[in-house]
């Protein structure tokens, strides 16, 4: 059968089309902190519909970790691009037209645009106080600072630091800053909501289907069982689709035309919808001279933009990734969620993991070369194996930080010279806790139908279950069906993020078939991991399963120009036993790819709060031209566990570019390593 | 994408479009390859309310010489690059032609449409101007011929008048060397950071620097260090330094004016010694 995406078959989100339907676009404060002092839209025709201040007031608030966010900023606009208002019209054009003649007065406020600023006191309120969201994505425990703009810290306490440094024969430390990112999917954001009665029906591009249900339910004061969330495939998402987007407005546009109403944004809207957290993150770390690890401090400042989103749990993340995956006696972390006036941050594809392993791993190097020690034989010395127990006190079992390690180096030669090679090894966690559930029914025709809420981005989530179920099943992939997701049939699921859908939904899948053998119509099945971090110790179960891999660069440098020409770049990355062999390796080629657009290209910029690049002109992600031999392997294990690989090859690629460029002296900290920032890197050499 | 939906004319001959441009004036805006024009409405910046189209025009789509290489306005990059002729007898132009974007915006984008634009960011002008061509203006009673470095006059902005067309490019065919190096501080696809022509026509050494500032940048007066002398190391590097020193750059996404100083005064010197070598 040939592929939908390949026949023009497929219906993205933005394809979905209900009769009679509407088309809405969103106006934008032009502010990044201002106070809304009136909204008119009576100069607007009487043939469309507008979404202003007042219709939402009286809506309740939501957000999955805090809940910060009103369908519409209701007193104030706390970034430039935050929506004042909406209107929807029978045409996307006759919409945009009648958006113009809305009439806005602001009065500007103080604003905040740096994380350091911001999260230091008398800085600007973002938000005044930070309410605790409902949500189950708000499952750990949520530390805001009341009177600052620190919406979560995050601490973990192993060991005694301070007697750890007091202990230590070599001392490093160094400053690192990472560049907002936007995830560039090539379908944008689209929702479509329609009305029924009191029961509201949304088809939107989403990775959280349940998520976006609860905070609909709550931002309208229904019963979840009253919304109904369909989840067409996406064309990408990376973390961008998740939560609540443009749904919440498409809906009460909806409700107040009486009829269905869709969104999809512009392209450079995409900018001001969620973008990847930009950090700042500071490294210490100590070892004896023999190069054991005895030492580590961690703080991480994650800028979360006007609203939290799932901010809080990126910093958090951000926190135990940077300790890396490491034997390391005494370990302290504090990581920061704060708010600036900037557009909001959120999951981006490794998951605050990029950010903190980036500081992590570069200052490995620096240690390395106060020790004059191998980089590899120092990460060597220190890796995680079986039965290690982690900074968190959880054991770690199937562990293969070293063989994800040699792979990378051999890959690149590494013992037959280390200039301008690099390496960067990293550990990442899947959501935990989390669950997953799965139904598979049969019919008279012997066709199988998988009715789960695994969200199909790009990543074939869907091939792989069906996969998995037809080998299950024994029977042809083509008699396994997957419909779109709908939260009016399919069972609960945590989220499809975090890589764990082949690993969790598979292992309920396995339980699903078991079942339909007894029942023979119909089989049920479900997993959960239990765990989580106690937010002011750090202690407990970060993850039931760990994402590993390693990744290795080989450059050289134009040294007159700071250009960077990448000659390779591998990813090795621990697969365990391999469901869609295509599929994974397709995963890692492009998270290789994305890392090395992190690397070197992109960042978002900012003018006073302004987003100055919002467009693939101005914003460069890679060409195929500008991508190296690029190769990859996955370490397999027969008999072993099904391992996520949506994500793992991203976040070591910087790092692992960042430390070759050292090897040659040049000493980077900040990312996208520009030229003209390794020219002065060079310059300061 | 906001306002009424644009008038499109097509004209079907030169004439035609002529008159259209005559009449109309600059109430209506040319649509040559449309690639650049695309992302100006797609923004925003741009709503024009009447656009004409010169796809139809057959009379502007010629490659061909006379000594000279005559191109029509509306002949592609993609056309340009891939020309036996113009890589046999007009290499480094057809190179410049070549690290334009992508396949895809080559295959429409246009010799006039990227004259006529004249943004700062591009690299045909700059390899035009070293090459000492003119472009030709036309309006529905008379012509004239302008060489590229005055054409453009700054930020997109040209010489073009209220009546004209720009219908052609001619580049002269007494060329001894030429060579074009594209500066990328980005992706391979970027516009340049810094864009080197260099060029010896009958003996003199022509340097243009472009995508600095608002427009190709060319000082007779340093290059003039290099005539009836063989292009050494040391002079290569002398007049890398004084374009450097000569040029004021502009600071955008691509680079500081001060990084952008020192790849011009690089830059320069390897697109001499390119020469030299070549």
């Amino acid at each position: 059968m040939a592929d939908p995406r390949i026949t023009g078959a497929i219906r993205y989100s933005q394809d979905v089309s209900l009769p009679d339907m509407w088309h809405a676009c969103i106006l934008r404060s032009p502010y990044p902190h201002a106070r809304i002092v009136r909204v008119d839209a009576s100069a607007l025709p009487e043939d469309v519909v507008a979404l202003t201040p007042e219709d939402v007031e009286a809506l309740n608030r939501y957000g999955c970790q805090i809940q910060d966010q009103t369908v519409l900023a209701i007193d104030r606009a706390r970034f430039a691009g935050d929506p004042v208002a909406a209107v929807a019209a029978p045409t996307r054009r006759a919409a945009e037209e009648a958006l113009a003649l809305i009439d806005v007065e602001y009065e500007e406020l103080p604003a905040v645009f740096d994380v350091d600023e911001a999260a230091a006191a008398g800085s600007p309120l973002v938000h005044e106080k930070h309410h605790i969201s409902d949500n189950d994505a708000a499952y750990f425990g949520i530390r805001p600072i009341e009177g600052t703009n620190v919406c979560h810290r995050f601490r973990i306490r192993h060991g005694d630091a301070g007697a750890g440094f007091a202990e230590a024969d070599v001392i490093v430390e160094e400053t690192y800053h990472t560049a907002g990112a936007q995830h560039a999917p090539m379908e944008p954001h689209a929702s479509l909501a329609r009305w029924q009665g009191d029961r509201l029906e949304v088809w939107t591009g989403t990775q959280t289907p349940f998520n976006l249900r609860m905070d609909l339910a709550g931002i309208f004061g229904l019963p979840q069982e009253q919304i109904r969330v369909v989840c067409p495939p996406m064309g990408g998402s990376f973390g961008a689709k998740t939560f609540v987007r443009t749904e919440a407005i498409a809906a009460c546009l909806a409700r107040k035309a009486g009829r269905p109403v869709k969104i999809v944004l512009d392209r450079n809207e995409e900018w001001l919808t969620l973008n990847r957290h930009p950090a700042t993150v500071r490294v210490t770390i100590g070892a004896r001279r023999d190069g054991t690890l005895v030492a580590k401090r961690v703080e991480c400042w994650a800028d979360t933009g006007a609203y939290a989103d799932c901010g809080p749990g990126v910093a958090q993340k951000m926190g135990y990734a940077g300790v890396g995956p490491y034997r390391i006696p005494n370990v302290a972390v504090d990581s920061h969620c704060v708010y600036t006036n900037l557009p909001p941050n959120g999951a981006f594809r490794g998951y605050g993991a990029m950010q903190s392993v980036w500081a992590s791993e570069r200052t490995m190097d620096l240690l390395a070369d106060r020790l004059g020690m191998d980089p590899l034989e120092l990460r060597l010395k220190n890796v995680l194996v079986d039965g290690d127990r982690f900074c968190t006190g959880e054991q770690m079992h199937d562990v293969h930080f070293t063989e994800c390690l040699r792979a990378a180096a051999d890959a690149i030669a590494w013992h037959e010279g280390r200039r301008g090679k690099g390496l960067c090894v990293l550990l990442k966690g899947m959501q935990t806790p989390s669950r997953a559930s799965i139904v598979i029914e049969r019919d008279d025709g012997n066709v199988y139908t998988v009715r789960c809420a695994t969200a199909e981005m790009g990543q074939g989530a869907r091939y792989s279950i069906r996969l998995m179920a037809s080998n299950l099943l024994g029977v042809d992939i083509e008699q396994v069906r997957f419909p779109d997701p709908d939260t009016d049939v399919i069972p609960y699921d945590t989220r499809t993020t975090s890589s764990r859908s082949t690993y969790m939904m598979g292992r309920a899948l396995e339980g699903a078939v078991r079942d339909l053998e007894m029942d023979g119509r119909r089989g049920c099945g479900e997993v959960a991991n239990a765990g989580g971090l106690d937010p002011d110790t750090g202690q407990g179960i970060a993850s039931t399963h760990w994402h590993q891999g390693a990744a290795a660069a080989a450059l050289r440098v134009d040294e007159e120009t700071g250009v960077v020409h990448l000659e390779r770049i591998h990813a090795s990355v621990y697969a365990g036993r391999v469901v869609n062999r295509a599929g994974g390796e397709l995963q890692n080629e492009g998270s290789m790819i994305m890392g090395v657009g992190t690397a070197l290209l992109e960042g978002i910029i900012f003018d006073n709060g302004q987003t100055t690049n919002a467009n693939l002109s101005d914003y460069c992600i890679p060409a195929a031209a500008d991508l190296p031999a690029l190769t990859h392997n996955l370490i397999e294990k027969e008999g072993a566990e099904v391992h996520g690989l949506g994500e793992t090859a991203l976040p070591p690629i910087p790092a692992a570019i960042g430390n070759a460029l050292f090897s040659l002296g040049i000493h980077v900290t900040d990312l996208p390593m520009n030229p003209e920032q390794v020219l002065e890197a060079i310059d300061r050499r | 994408m906001t306002g009424d939906t644009p008038q499109w004319l097509a004209p079907a001959s030169l004439r035609e479009a002529l008159q259209l441009r005559a009449d109309h004036g600059d109430d209506a805006t040319i649509v040559a390859g449309g690639t650049y024009l695309g992302i100006l409405m797609n923004q925003g910046f741009l709503a024009p309310g009447t656009l004409i189209s010169l796809h139809r025009v057959p009379e502007l789509r010629f490659l061909m010489t006379t000594g000279e290489l005559h191109l029509g306005a509306m002949v592609t990059h993609r056309t340009v690059e891939r020309s036996p002729l113009v890589q046999k007898r007009w290499p480094a132009l057809a190179r410049a032609f070549s690290v334009v974007a992508s396949p895809r915006v080559r295959n429409q984008a246009t010799v006039g449409g990227v004259l006529a634009d004249a943004d700062y960011a591009s690299d045909p002008p700059s390899m035009l101007t070293a090459l000492g061509a003119r472009v030709v203006l036309r309006s529905s009673t008379a012509e004239r011929e302008v060489p590229v470095e005055d054409f453009i006059t700054g930020y997109y902005e040209t010489d073009l008048r209220e009546d004209e067309l720009l219908v052609e490019v001619r580049v002269p065919g007494n060329v001894e060397r030429a060579v074009y190096r594209k500066f990328r501080s980005r992706s391979t696809e970027d516009r340049p950071c810094v864009a080197v022509a260099a060029a010896v026509t009958a003996g003199r050494l022509r340097v243009v620097v472009g995508a600095v500032t608002d427009r190709p940048q060319h000082f007779p007066e340093v290059c003039a260090v290099a005539d009836g002398m063989p292009l050494t190391a040391d002079i290569a590097a002398e007049i890398g330094r004084r374009y450097a020193e000569l040029i004021d750059p502009i600071s955008d996404s691509r680079g500081s004016s001060v990084y952008r100083r020192r790849v011009i005064a690089v830059e320069v010197r390897r697109a001499l010694e390119d020469l030299a070598d070549g």
